[in-house]
């Protein structure tokens, strides 16, 4: 027996329903966008700005943390998309397994980025106080923090909404809507990758 | 149960994709190209993301409603970076001395 989605008065079909539903979601993340996007934008003005500043700053970021970091998450993303097709296909004990496993890649995520705000700290470079670079410096991480604080701030939701899916059985689709918002999360990593960590990283 | 194993594979063979990517992203920055790493960078970037969007987020068979509202999104973002950017480097900042504002000493003193 699998969780069926009941059909709300205002649709005539459960297809016309789950389209809307997948719509909804994806205007809703168009609205994330525009929610990271200053933060993209004060970046490219920091970075034209003070160009050697940026670079010098991005170089003080922990290179091996957040490549492990991006695998993470790239492959929890993997793990969503295999729960979302077992739950549709009805493999529910699979379905199962992969939400756990995404659930505890989040974790994982959260708690090496944690040792990277710790070192940071450790290293005068959260962007009051007693800092150590100046000017361009100082934008870069007040960047890098709002940018990676937010961004854990949505990963912190979407863990709290894959746990709710790994403890009780819901409809497939559901699940698949849940599964946009995971990816998304996942795609502002992808930029912030190359953004906040890789500049300059030949010198 | 076929059609199960395929999808299943598609999708490892994306993730697999998506994991290369990311070899090459950071062993590319590891290569002094000047300006170039940021272009092979972000290109990478947007490889990926347009693979997790396309396979993962199914956008590959979504209704045309649901692609266009993704596109439109990065098109709308887009199009604010370019007037945002316009005015960002078009401006011409002409630094002042900085000075007392003119009634303040008066108040200070209690002279109106």
């Amino acid at each position: 027996m699998s969780a069926v989605l009941r059909l709300a008065r205002q649709f005539s079909s459960p297809g016309q329903q789950a389209h809307a539903a997948t719509l909804g979601m994806w205007v809703f993340l168009a609205t994330e966008l525009m929610f990271f996007g200053p933060l993209f934008f004060g970046y490219w003005y920091g970075r034209q700005t003070f160009p050697d500043a940026f670079a010098a700053a991005s170089r003080r970021t922990d290179i091996v943390l957040g490549t492990v970091n991006t695998a993470i998450l790239l492959t929890s993303s993997f793990l969503m998309a295999t729960a979302v097709e077992a739950a549709a296909l009805g493999g529910r004990r699979l379905a199962r397994l992969a939400l756990s496993g995404t659930a505890a890649l989040g974790l994982a995520f959260l708690a090496i980025k944690g040792m990277e705000y710790r070192d940071e700290w450790q290293a005068h470079l959260w962007p009051a106080g007693s800092f150590v670079l100046d000017g361009g410096g100082r934008l870069f991480f007040i960047i890098y923090f709002a940018m990676t604080g937010l961004h854990a701030l949505h990963l912190v939701i979407g863990i709290c909404m894959v746990l709710a899916f790994a403890l009780r059985e819901r409809p497939p689709g559901q699940l698949r809507i849940a599964g946009l918002y995971w990816h998304f999360v996942d795609g502002m990593w992808i930029f912030l990758y190359p953004l906040l960590y890789l500049l300059e990283r030949s010198g | 149960m076929n059609g199960a194993r395929r999808i299943h594979r598609r999708n490892l063979i994306v993730w697999q994709a998506l994991l290369v990517l990311l070899a090459l992203t950071t062993g590319s920055a590891c290569l002094p190209l000047g300006g170039w790493n940021m272009v092979i960078n972000l290109t990478i970037a947007g490889a990926k993301l347009l693979l997790v969007a396309l396979f993962f987020m199914h956008l590959r068979e979504a209704h045309g409603t649901v692609r266009l509202a993704a596109v439109v999104a990065v098109f709308m973002l887009l199009l604010l970076f370019g007037l945002s950017a316009t005015d960002y480097r078009n401006r011409r900042i002409h630094p002042a001395p900085w000075q007392i504002p003119q009634q303040l000493p008066d108040q200070l003193s209690g002279r109106r």
